[in-house]
């Protein structure tokens, strides 16, 4: 390492320091044997696991929030392949505009889309709130992490293959089923695993648009104010830690597979 | 022999399932909006008959000015104007705070590691992906009257007394918000630098450039696509934030993302919560044109030199 | 659920073509797609207070139907109304005296049956007929709880001088900046305006000009010296256990609870005088659920049993004049009163206001808070 590099190492860590610091004070208090988030930590117990593991509040919750990740994870991706295919495949006129408009939803603060879908859904169509508003918010918000990956990917890839494909008298439907969506694989699963983080995690969408049937996130909101249910709640966060960074290290390795390219932050 | 279709027509048909789904979810929330801003509630109905009341209520003068950190708002209705340049000046505070953390550290990742680069880019990504609620909820755990900070302080022996000034305020609103999107804005920066011709750095070290010219002049301007795009990933949602402002601003770190939710349900006035949002989204769209506008303006200024 | 009612009223012909494209179009491909996502329409959606979702308050009712009824907690009326109004479908809200006509005049309150309720005939005949039980000789709300607001401080942390010369002034006095907690609610700018001289009755109905001086003068400085305003009673509790704030505006249970943690708090007899109120149970013409889940909730949290729970557990009256009789009688000597209509009496029983009121006196509160610096 160079000398200069020093100065820059020691800011790493400190700046490492300053992300996790917070973060892990939720694993350290779920096994502290105190209902408070105090320092000195009285002892260790894993009670506050048990009562999470009894609480039916929270696990309809829980079970509510995997249903509506994983059905708007799948329909997000289903529909960012062939969207993606179009963008990178086909000289299309306005495709940079589309591209544009379909990041949309990270920039437009989300309580204003919150708000709208609501009206939209309560006053207009006269719908009720169910896990299903919540669900298609999700799907919306979801394709721009899924278009950003499948389009990464689909460009990173031989396009010769598919050429070869066509040549040898495939028709497109085949040169997709059988060179396109193999080597996009990898792509897809990314894309898979990214929408359903989003969508477990959302919270200003589920919340404006939950009925009776609430997600996680909204659930946890809820909970937070009661200072008794807190490591109750400090436990599920410390879970939902440990999954969060087995699904992003599965990713990675995913995509590792998939690109040879040391560029994530395409992602 | 088949007749093939004509490329536009498939690309388009692939595109289109994407695109309704886009414009439904999208296009018509904004619509809704809009045609909300212009109706009035009317007690417990809404009255939809066409009024621009709703805009003019936010910037009708008022000969008594309000007085907010000692500006003087003379509108007789100040609050929506008053969060908006608070939420606005806090978003740009949060937004510089976070450019000048990350930027040393995508810094670092681009030009002194070399082979553990994945590694540290894992570790930057698992907290963006760990429950954001959980997030703003240590904070407050951190900050709070009996928290880890004051409650850490105290069993050291270094506070008899805990500090109050910690929580519920604007600061703590600001520093929660820096945490959540620092790590994201780091990754952004570091691909552009990355991408950066080490040859351009050698010449200009060749030239006798001092480390610091050959900074500001070469490597600061080829990274500037992806310090803005940053910027404004971090800048426009943090405006509208009411989550952090919530659990850990108390009243005075109210942001205008509160008002926009307190007006749907609590005051019951859907269209003026209405035109406050498009209010909110006009200006933050005008902020960000002028901003690219500014920059795009300075670098033909430099080329035309 | 939604799509089988949906299949139900094309079927019987109630839905025009129009409507159908719009929905079928709403539910979209996602809808055929996915498979139906489980649904518990049938259960009684109820919209509770912070902690009153506690299963002691409705025992008869889980066991009738094996299982608790959703709930949704709300922090305040005007929040629980205006999720109604948004279109969230509950059948049972728990309203007060002051506030049920709020839901009456939005349409959304329905008339009760008390026939259907086995309990009715023991509850006091004073809240039986009490103005906000029956509106328009119509029962539209079940009384259930009974109780007080007023300052709970801690006698360690104030001022000695202050036990003798008890005053809701504390919240307004900058000695205890940062050290007071007020509910987060427009009362806060009536209080003000009590100790400023002024009697409740005037002051809860001032508009205008008037309210505009009182919500400059007192709300703006309640609102500087709150540590927090508060929203859930156990976060207030915490806060007056640990010191973080010495006083606050706090109901009967907060200060029984300190008081059995062995903290050493007192319950104000202000000299501007205390709040008394009382709360019950209005259904909703909005729910989804069977009628007679809610009759049996209400009559659940009608019956002595309940009021013995509420009575020793939380140091609130109940209106059913049996659960006086099984409660511990300690308990009921603590609470200090037996008879709620002298309750009421002795204290300032929080009124109604108008719909015109209410809505400016939210915004008032609205942007007191916004405005703090």
């Amino acid at each position: 390492m160079r000398s200069s590099s020093r100065p820059f190492y020691i800011y790493a860590v400190l700046f490492m320091l300053f992300l996790y610091g917070p973060i892990l004070l939720a694993p350290l208090f779920s096994v502290n044997d105190s209902i408070f988030a105090t320092f000195p930590l009285k002892g260790f117990t894993l009670r506050h696991y048990a009562e999470m593991a009894n609480n039916t509040g929270l696990l309809k919750a829980l079970r509510n929030s995997l249903i509506v990740a994983s059905a708007s994870s799948i329909i997000a991706t289903a529909v960012s392949v062939p969207a993606a295919i179009a963008l990178t495949r086909y000289k299309l006129r306005g495709s940079g505009l589309i591209m544009t408009a379909m990041s949309a939803p990270l920039v437009v603060p989300s309580i204003i889309f919150g708000v709208a879908l609501l009206i939209i859904i309560l006053r207009f169509l006269d719908l009720e709130l169910t896990l299903w508003t919540i669900g298609a918010s999700h799907v919306f918000i979801s394709i721009p992490f899924a278009m950003t990956v499948l389009m990464s990917r689909l460009e990173g890839f031989d396009k010769s293959l598919e050429e070869a494909s066509r040549d040898l008298g495939e028709g497109a439907w085949m040169t997709f089923l059988r060179v396109t969506l193999p080597l996009a694989m990898s792509g897809i699963v990314s894309s898979l695993l990214l929408c359903f983080v989003t969508s477990f995690d959302e919270f200003v969408l589920a919340f404006f648009l939950s009925g009776t049937e609430t997600t996680l996130p909204v659930y946890l909101f809820g909970q937070l104010r009661f200072p008794n249910k807190l490591p109750g709640m400090l436990a599920l966060g410390t879970t939902i830690l440990m999954f969060s960074t087995l699904i992003v290290i599965l990713a990675e390795i995913l995509r590792r597979r998939g690109v040879q390219s040391n560029s994530p932050g395409e992602v | 022999m088949i007749q093939r279709r004509p490329d536009w027509l498939a690309g388009y048909g692939l595109l289109s399932p994407a695109i309704i789904i886009m414009a439904v979810m999208m296009v018509t929330p904004l619509l809704a909006m809009v045609a909300l801003s212009f109706w009035t509630q009317q007690g417990f109905e809404l009255d939809r008959s066409f009024t621009l009341a709703n805009y003019f209520a936010l910037v009708e003068p008022s000969s008594e000015p309000t007085y907010w950190m000692g500006i003087p708002f003379p509108l007789t209705y100040p609050v929506p104007a008053i969060l908006l340049i608070k939420s606005l000046a806090m978003s740009l505070a949060i937004t510089l705070a976070v450019i000048a953390l990350a930027y040393p550290m995508a810094y670092f990742l681009a030009f002194h590691v070399r082979g553990q680069k994945a590694l540290w880019l894992v570790l930057l990504t698992i907290p963006f992906w760990t429950s954001y609620l959980l997030r703003v909820f240590a904070w407050k755990i951190m900050l709070g009257f009996n928290g880890a900070i004051n409650s850490g302080l105290k069993s050291l022996g270094i506070l008899t007394e805990p500090l109050s000034f910690l929580l519920y305020n604007p600061l703590a609103v600001m520093i929660t918000l820096i945490h959540a999107w620092v790590a994201f804005a780091v990754l952004p920066i570091f691909v552009s630098l990355d991408k950066i011709d080490r040859s351009y750095l050698e010449a200009a070290t060749d030239l006798g450039d001092s480390r610091l010219r050959r900074f500001l002049q070469v490597t600061l301007p080829l990274s500037a696509p992806g310090t803005i795009g940053a910027a404004l990933l971090v800048f426009i949602p943090t405006v509208g934030d009411y989550v952090t402002p919530t659990l850990v601003g108390g009243p005075s770190g109210t942001m205008i993302g509160n008002l926009i939710q307190e007006l749907f349900l609590k005051q019951n006035n859907a269209p003026l919560g209405a035109a406050v949002s498009i209010t909110m989204m006009v200006t933050i769209a005008a902020i960000v044109t002028l901003f690219l506008w500014l920059i795009g303006f300075r670098r033909l200024r430099s080329r035309a030199r | 659920m939604q799509r089988i009612k949906f299949i139900d009223r094309m079927a019987s012909g109630r839905i025009d073509r129009r409507t159908m494209l719009r929905q079928a179009g709403a539910f979209g491909v996602g809808l055929l797609v996915l498979p139906r996502l489980p649904q518990a329409a049938e259960v009684l959606t109820c919209l509770e207070w912070a902690g009153y979702d506690s299963p002691d308050y409705f025992k008869s009712y889980t066991a009738k139907h094996g299982g608790a009824p959703n709930f949704s907690i709300f922090s305040g009326e005007e929040d629980a109304l205006a999720k109604v109004l948004a279109g969230f479908k509950a059948d049972v809200m728990h309203p007060c005296n002051y506030s049920v006509n709020r839901f009456v005049n939005a349409k959304v309150a329905a008339e009760i049956d008390t026939t259907k309720l086995s309990n009715w005939k023991d509850v006091f005949p004073a809240l039986q007929m009490a103005s906000g039980v029956v509106m328009d000789g119509k029962v539209v709300m079940a009384p259930a709880d009974w109780g007080n607001s007023s300052i709970a401080y801690r006698t360690d942390l104030v001022d000695p001088e202050y036990a003798k010369n008890e005053s809701w002034s504390i919240f307004y006095d900058d000695k205890y900046a940062g050290k007071v907690c007020m509910l987060d609610n427009e009362i806060a700018i009536t209080i003000g305006m009590m100790v400023g001289g002024e009697k409740y009755e005037t002051a809860a109905v001032a508009t205008g000009e008037k309210l505009a001086a009182a919500a400059k003068e007192w709300g703006t400085k309640v609102v500087k010296n709150s540590r927090f305003l508060w929203n859930d009673p156990s976060e207030l509790q915490q806060a007056l256990a640990s010191g973080e704030v010495v006083a606050a505006y706090a109901w009967n249970d907060v200060y029984r609870n300190l008081k059995r943690e062995n903290i050493p708090v007192a319950y104000a007899k202000p000299k501007e005088g205390y709040f008394t109120w009382f709360c019950g149970l209005t259904m909703l013409n909005t729910g989804k659920a069977d009628p007679a889940l809610a009759y049996d909730f209400i009559d659940a949290w009608l019956s002595p049993d309940t009021g013995k729970q509420l009575i020793e557990g939380s140091g609130y009256g109940h209106a059913n004049m049996k659960s006086f009789e099984i409660s511990d009688k300690q308990a009921i000597t603590d609470m200090g009163i037996t008879d709620p209509a002298e309750h009421m009496k002795q204290g300032t029983l929080l009124i109604q206001v108008s719909d015109a009121v209410q809505t400016e006196w939210n915004k008032a509160w609205g942007d007191l808070k916004a405005l703090k610096q």
